[in-house]
């Protein structure tokens, strides 16, 4: 370990950097929260906390925390349980496993619109190929225009392009645990299910809850597909939380109440990530 | 795991991976192959294979093209990431190997780093407002800069933190052989470590690179007409062509093509590098 005046010298512009744009946006954004604000009429009055009692009295707002909720506690769950199944799968001696795992991973980087954009024609009622091969077992589904299947189709979607993220952090895992683990089980003929629930599933716990939780600090922004393959139609049925948080800020200009919309958000999130603040200082030592 | 497999099990097993393949591939093989369906087979759903149930036509690219203008959204993406990912591979970078390679007594360098990684955590919605604020007041609406200055925001401590494990897996005795020759601490750092890290900040930026393309939030909030990236244009497209599905199969391609392509060329750093550096491979 080093030490000198270099170490300022080379840290100094991140930490300006970070502090400038995200501390004063974020302190900006608290304040507009306390104070009627829309477009074109500058900074109002300050309410105090009026623009969060607007909020909860909202009957959209409630909607669009549904649906996150709702979106949260499929998805996730969903993706990550996929995930490992499929590294499971592919933790053994595999013909042309490079191949397979990139294909299994190229869902990870598509663009969220592009992907939403895509569903709409993949979802399409009459001319999908979804409704086409479901029509094989005789029935059809109204993707896009009931709220209950479009939010299927959201999931769907989703699922589809996260379920890589768990599945390659969980096989790196998985293949990194030692050899000399299972020879040890497999002397007294244990099951797989066993080998697997007492001596794999423990070994990449810490894995799995790192992908856990960064997969459910990106799930609580989503944004893009849902914006691109529903708009959050059909009505407000698939409205989803940064949706309405997005067109209460910017399409209707209305300042005050977006921010105490974006601030009970993050309040929301940093519930969530600080059950898991102590494991994550441990890694970083 | 080396165990002994009976054949039903290995059966079992390539059913699995043969549907999970065919589930991966099914919605770039649907954009591809129709993205070359002509014009009156666009809603026949059965029409699934070129030159079995379609000649294949290039009616829709040609259609993009002289119509809907993308390459202006491709030049604004590919100029915006690659501006976002330049500067967060330097100051990152320097950031990163004063964390890993120096002495913090008053804060330590695991604090400064989870300090980093928290900013990750900030939904973007929450700065939405007061960036919007900010860019309209330096005129800073609908230009590179202006989304290039939030991107840097957002990557900024992903870069930092992936970075800071890169370096500590460099020995550091090379260091200091060359600080012992009489190297500076900047010597050290841009010819001895540098070098050594390069594998692992070609993945960096390719991951930041991808990040910045695909967003969708803040380029749809800051650019319109001029600057919109890749995000904002699919978007437009939607609503003013409405779902002609070749059409929007094009438009997707043109999309996802670069950072699906870019990312597939991170082998070993991958893991590491989605998981900030906590999960190793």
């Amino acid at each position: 370990m080093r030490k000198g005046y270099m170490k300022f010298v080379f840290l100094l512009p991140a930490v300006v950097w970070v502090l400038i744009f995200t501390i004063y946006p974020l302190i900006d954004s608290l304040r507009l929260s306390f104070f009627t604000y829309r477009l074109g009429m500058g900074v109002g009055e300050f309410v105090g906390f009026q623009n969060f009692i607007d909020l909860f009295k909202s009957p959209d707002y409630w909607n669009a925390f549904r649906v996150m909720l709702i979106y949260v506690c499929v998805a996730v769950p969903v993706e990550m349980a996929l995930g490992l199944g499929f590294a499971w799968v592919f933790a053994r001696e595999l013909k042309g496993k490079a191949v397979f795992r990139t294909i299994f991973t190229s869902p990870l980087f598509t663009t969220g619109v592009a992907v939403g954009y895509l569903g709409v024609t993949m979802f399409h009622e009459t001319g999908g190929p979804i409704n086409y091969f479901l029509s094989f077992f005789g029935t059809q589904v109204p993707w896009l225009s009931t709220g209950f299947w479009a939010t299927v189709a959201i999931l769907l979607l989703d699922i589809w392009r996260w379920t890589p993220f768990a599945f390659i952090i969980l096989l790196a895992a998985i293949q990194s645990v030692p050899e000399e683990m299972y020879e040890a089980a497999s002397l007294d003929t244990a099951s797989e299910f066993q080998i697997f629930r007492y001596i794999t599933f423990p070994s990449i716990l810490p894995a799995f809850t790192i992908a856990l939780l960064l997969r459910l600090i990106e799930a609580f922004k989503q944004f893009g597909l849902v914006f691109s393959l529903t708009e959050g139609g059909p009505g407000r049925t698939t409205e989803i939380y940064c949706v309405l948080n997005y067109r209460t800020s910017i399409k209707y200009f209305d300042f005050g109440h977006g921010s105490a919309m974006a601030f009970l958000l993050l309040l929301i999130v940093m519930i969530v990530v600080v059950q898991f603040f102590g494991r994550m200082r441990k890694i970083y030592e | 795991m080396k165990q002994k497999e009976g054949s039903i099990k290995r059966v079992f097993i390539w059913i699995i991976i043969i549907a999970g393949t065919l589930w991966m591939l099914f919605p770039f093989y649907w954009a591809v192959s129709n993205s070359i369906k002509p014009k009156i087979e666009t809603f026949n759903p059965g029409s699934l294979f070129p030159y079995i149930n379609f000649q294949p036509s290039l009616w829709a690219w040609d259609k993009v093209f002289t119509q809907g203008d993308p390459i202006k959204p491709l030049i604004n993406s590919a100029v915006v990431s690659t501006a976002t990912t330049a500067i967060v591979l330097v100051i990152g970078t320097m950031a990163a190997y004063a964390l890993a390679r120096y002495r913090w007594n008053i804060i330590k360098s695991k604090d400064l780093t989870v300090w980093f990684l928290s900013q990750r955590v900030l939904p973007p919605v929450v700065v939405l407002i007061p960036f919007f604020i900010i860019m309209m007041k330096l005129h800073l609406l609908d230009t590179w800069r202006g989304l290039v200055l939030v991107y840097v925001t957002f990557n900024l401590p992903f870069g930092v933190v992936i970075m800071r494990e890169m370096f500590r897996d460099i020995p550091v005795e090379l260091e200091e052989a060359a600080l012992i020759d009489g190297a500076s601490d900047w010597q050290a750092f841009t010819r001895v470590s540098l070098p050594l890290a390069v594998n692992g900040l070609i993945a960096t930026a390719i991951i930041v690179f991808a990040f910045a393309w695909n967003e969708a939030l803040f380029a749809l909030t800051l650019t319109s007409a001029k600057a919109g990236t890749m995000p904002v244009y699919i978007l437009s497209a939607r609503s003013t062509r409405g779902v002609l599905f070749n059409v929007a199969s094009v438009n997707t391609l043109l999309a996802i093509a670069p950072p699906v392509l870019l990312a597939l060329t991170i082998q070993r750093y991958l893991v590491r590098g989605l998981t900030f550096g906590a999960v190793k491979e």
